[in-house]
């Protein structure tokens, strides 16, 4: 038995049909279709290859993924820096700053001995000089207070 | 590779014989492709579009061909990558899942202009859609082009037993779907 008898009496229904492509085409098809397709041929020649497109698509995705991790970093570091820095100073301004409550308690805490020490020591001598003091009151006083001596 | 197309590509691959090769090329084996096209998309205009661009991808890569396989199969290899990729390309724009081409491509059947057969026929290239898209193909080939599994096994990367296992059941689920519609 041959093959073709074989699928015959296998496929009863696909045999009873004939093996015809039931389309066509439109009229003329095949005799115009070299013609356009040498149009766009020539549009494909006449396109010449811009190496720089070229580089621009091999690093695109190298650039992309640059780009990702910059956005990344830049929405994790804008905020810290916006919130550390003043949080930073806030706690250096509180160390410099002593409190009056924070004085009195380190007062109150100190022994006699130690609190009549500290009286005794010698303030801290700050020399003023005569151009010091003259520029101080110059910017508090206007020339004319002077003058006038209304200057309190 | 028959001595014609061993010439035909020796002509095509020299560039000062390269135009009037081509257009040769294109005159031998512009219908037997669109119909093989036409076949897989099941749309005039589809099909037209897929047959260039089959032209134009065989212009850009004929001086990279190694001649591993005939240029028969290695154009009908082409032509079926490209008519595969068409499909793929309409269900994105249709939003139809990947995996279900079936629905799409019967819309383009019902609605063809140049559908020439009768129900009969039109039952046949229904029951021929239902089936899975690598299968559709194998049939298509074996059914209406008669081509031998060795020069199938050439352009679908198939090896010849999975090809005829493959036709076989096509043709069983085809036989089933004729049956049934009576």
């Amino acid at each position: 038995m041959g093959k073709m008898d074989e699928f015959k009496n296998q496929f009863t229904e696909l045999s009873k049909l004939k093996n015809e492509v039931p389309f066509r085409v439109p009229k003329n098809y095949f005799d115009d279709f070299s013609a356009r397709l040498n149009v766009r041929l020539e549009a494909e020649k006449m396109n010449i290859p811009k190496p720089k497109n070229r580089i621009i698509q091999i690093l695109k995705p190298a650039l992309g993924l640059a780009a990702s991790f910059a956005l990344i970093f830049m929405l994790v570091y804008w905020p810290l820096k916006s919130f550390k820095p003043s949080e930073v100073t806030q706690n250096v301004n509180s160390e410099s700053e002593i409190t009056d409550y924070e004085y009195q308690s380190m007062v109150e805490g100190m022994d006699e001995n130690s609190f009549y020490a500290l009286l005794s020591e010698p303030a801290q001598k700050v020399e003023i000089s005569d151009d010091d003091l003259l520029n101080y009151l110059s910017a508090s006083i206007s020339d004319y207070d002077i003058y006038m001596g209304t200057d309190y | 590779m028959d001595t014609n197309d061993r010439d035909l590509l020796a002509s095509l691959k020299d560039k000062s014989t390269r135009d009037i090769a081509f257009q040769l090329l294109v005159s031998k084996y512009q219908e037997r492709l669109y119909w093989h096209i036409r076949k897989i998309v099941m749309n005039h205009e589809d099909a037209d579009d897929v047959l260039q661009n089959t032209f134009v991808k065989v212009w850009r890569s004929i001086e990279g061909f190694r001649e591993e396989s005939s240029l028969y199969t290695w154009l009908y290899r082409i032509a079926t990558n490209e008519s595969l990729t068409l499909i793929n390309s309409n269900k994105k724009r249709n939003f139809i899942p990947m995996n279900d081409s079936s629905e799409f491509l019967m819309n383009n059947l019902t609605s063809d202009p140049y559908f020439d057969g009768d129900e009969i026929q039109m039952k046949l290239q229904e029951a021929i859609l239902k089936l899975p898209e690598k299968q559709r193909i194998v049939f298509n080939l074996k059914y209406f082009e008669e081509m031998k599994y060795e020069e199938m096994s050439e352009i679908l990367n198939t090896s010849v037993g999975a090809l005829k296992a493959s036709f076989h059941h096509a043709a069983k689920k085809v036989e089933d779907y004729l049956k049934n519609k009576d």
